[in-house]
């Protein structure tokens, strides 16, 4: 069955239910679907819960039916993946599987752009061989775009699914599924290891309904990706109730591009200081540019500018953007030279020669760990692991020295 | 106070009048950025008889309106764009009931006179668990003269040529007394094809109201 592990609305339920659990939407002030209990009182007396409202309204007359998700079939050896880990990969994929096998949840602590996706296969795979499934989960819609290729390939003969929101329902039963963060809020005990990557991505960290999420959809141990773990995951880790493993290195070896800070009062949006503009001319004429900006207001002015004042494709793009795909697809293929782009964007994409330029980079909007992940996206690639990250900022802050320090720290290693 | 759609903190901005207590405060649900991406219809341009943007002079709808007898006088404040697709997707579609104050600082009418809602059937209030129209205009007071009954088909699943085919399904609550009443404002979400809003006007006339009859919405 499709809806294996899910938990679905009586909106949502087209077909026999008569197998699943039936619960209350809400219940002692709880919503049973997100754990949330903020909830609100509609003009009828009753409530519903608005913080998973954009999966559906659960309302306190809102049935939710549980599926069982039961254990499948166990299989040969399902991955397919023909590449080779180095030996730092190999040990670090052993230390999941321990982890796996003792039931206890893993850390894998490691710089954007390491291999972690290919460090997972041996323990998804272990999962998947005894006939337990699989779930994938990441922050954003890109990152799942990016990542269920990928693993289809590896596990090419491994029924999958991609969830996310407005996919189209599947079909048949699957033992691995790729979705978005989010969409964990339909499942109930439904994976017996679940993979979070990038977990400190924005909305994860401050959203206390997806902490919820993902204790309630698995039923086995869970994997945190990170490269920027949340306090939470190394505290957890340090007291030893996790399992945790650090990499380093980029697979390249190479390692990450310090940022340098550059303190300027500039007038952004409103005039790009000159200076800038030499800058940003002078690194298009050997790499890509993905522009950083804290404020989706200052998109349009700022790609103007640029535009007038820069003769190479230039782009602006925005999490809300209905041309987003497109646009990312035009940088990835270097159609587009410079992209300015809110912090929605910076995670999940890897161009080789890609420098980076953080404007705004005092701004509050940007933490630590977004700081770090930005400045990740360059140097991913073994022939330009020096590509140039430069922070601009009015200010010095706490935020733009911690990240400083740990990008230092990490290639100290 | 943070605004109803993105939650950020909204800056009140105190006017010696409000501070003075001759003007009242009229606190923003919304804040700067999420309110530009509405499009305010500019009343100088507007059709003079639905109030849609971009029409100085009585557009085809209307004249067409007007063959049919008297045409309705109406003001909207927004045009139908994306962003405001994507609210009443959030109010009306999910059903989050949150989101009923957002206008209430804009949603004043641009006359004065007895203001009525164009309630919703009994069927979609027990849906939603609210009155879409109700909610937008709760910060003023309503005369709830009009009452729906329950038809086949909403109106968002219809075509032009089947809104515009829709039989009268208002009709005034018993026990209402005009009085003197000169001017009803009647008021809605949103004005499509006109349908809705004409048939409400009937149902007055209908009923035996002799005074003015104009009509107020958030959306052309
Ligand atoms: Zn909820
Ligand atoms: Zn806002
Ligand atoms: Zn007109």
């Amino acid at each position: 069955m499709w809806y294996s592990g899910m938990q679905l609305l009586d909106t949502e339920v087209d077909f026999d239910s008569s197998v699943a659990q039936a619960v209350p939407g809400l219940a002692d002030g709880h919503c049973q679907r997100c754990g949330q209990s903020a909830l609100v009182q509609l003009p009828s007396g009753d409530y519903y819960c608005p913080h998973c409202i954009n999966l559906g309204r659960v309302t306190s007359r809102t049935t939710l039916y549980r599926f069982p998700a039961p254990q499948l079939p166990s299989v040969e050896w399902p991955l397919t993946w023909k590449g080779q880990l180095t030996a730092q990969q190999t040990a670090v994929a052993a230390a999941l599987v321990a982890s796996l096998q003792a039931g206890r949840d893993h850390l894998l602590w490691a710089v954007t752009g390491a291999g972690k996706t290919e460090i997972l296969f041996p323990a998804i795979a272990t999962v998947l061989a005894a006939g337990g499934r699989v779930g994938v989960a990441a922050p954003r819609l890109d990152v799942v775009r990016e990542l269920a290729p990928r693993l289809q390939v590896a596990f090419a003969h491994t029924a999958m699914a991609i969830r996310y929101g407005g996919a189209p329902w599947p079909q048949r039963t699957v033992a691995l599924t790729v979705l978005t963060t989010h969409q964990l809020l339909r499942y109930h005990q439904a994976f017996d290891l679940l993979v979070i990557d990038e977990n400190d991505a924005f909305p994860f960290a401050h959203d206390p309904a997806l902490w919820h999420a993902v204790s309630a959809a698995s039923r086995g141990p869970k994997l945190w990706l990170s490269a920027t773990p949340p306090t939470r995951l190394r505290q957890a880790a340090q007291r030893g109730t996790m399992g945790l493993s650090i990499l380093a290195r980029r697979f390249h070896g190479h390692p990450l591009p310090v940022p340098r800070i550059r303190i300027q009062a500039l007038h952004l949006p409103q005039r790009i200081a000159p200076q800038l503009i030499r800058q940003l001319q002078q690194i298009l004429m050997t790499h890509q540019c993905l522009l950083f900006v804290p404020d989706i207001a200052w998109l349009a002015p700022l790609t103007q500018q640029l535009q007038t004042a820069i003769t190479t494709a230039i782009a602006g793009v925005h999490a809300a953007d209905a041309q987003r795909a497109e646009k990312v697809a035009a940088f990835r293929q270097g159609r587009l030279r410079l992209l300015v782009t809110t912090t929605i964007l910076e995670r999940g994409v890897t161009i080789p020669r890609c420098a980076v330029v953080v404007l705004g980079a005092d701004s509050a909007r940007f933490d630590a760990a977004a700081l770090i992940q930005m400045a990740g996206r360059a140097g991913r690639s073994a022939d330009s692991p020096d590509d140039p990250v430069w922070f601009y900022a009015r200010h010095d802050t706490l935020a733009l020295h911690q990240a400083i320090r740990t990008i230092r720290q990490l290639n100290a290693r | 106070m943070r605004c109803v759609l993105c939650r950020q903190l909204v800056q009140i901005t105190w006017t010696l009048p409000v501070i003075l207590g001759q003007r009242r405060l009229r606190v923003p649900q919304l804040c700067a950025a999420c309110l530009r991406t509405f499009a305010p219809i500019v009343v100088a341009t507007a059709c003079p008889g639905c109030g849609r943007a971009d029409s100085p002079t009585l557009c085809v709808d209307c004249q067409r309106w007007a063959r049919q007898g008297a045409l309705l006088h109406h003001r909207a404040l927004f045009s139908y764009n994306a962003a405001m697709k994507a609210f009443i997707q959030q109010y009306k579609g999910l059903g989050d009931w949150r989101l009923h104050t957002a206008f209430q600082a804009q949603l004043v009418p641009p006359v004065s006179g007895v203001i009525v809602p164009l309630t919703s059937e009994p069927a979609h209030f027990i849906a939603r668990g609210f009155d879409p129209v109700l909610g937008l205009f709760a910060h003023l007071s309503l005369h709830l003269w009009l009452q729906k009954t329950d038809t086949s088909t909403p109106q968002a699943q219809k075509n032009r040529a089947g809104r515009l085919a829709t039989p009268q399904s208002f009709s005034v609550r018993s026990g209402v007394v005009f009085g003197r009443t000169r001017r009803v404002i009647l008021v809605d979400d949103l004005y499509t094809t006109g349908r809705t809003l004409y048939h409400a006007a009937a149902a007055l006339r209908m009923a035996g109201f002799r005074g003015e009859i104009t009509s107020f919405s958030l959306i052309r």
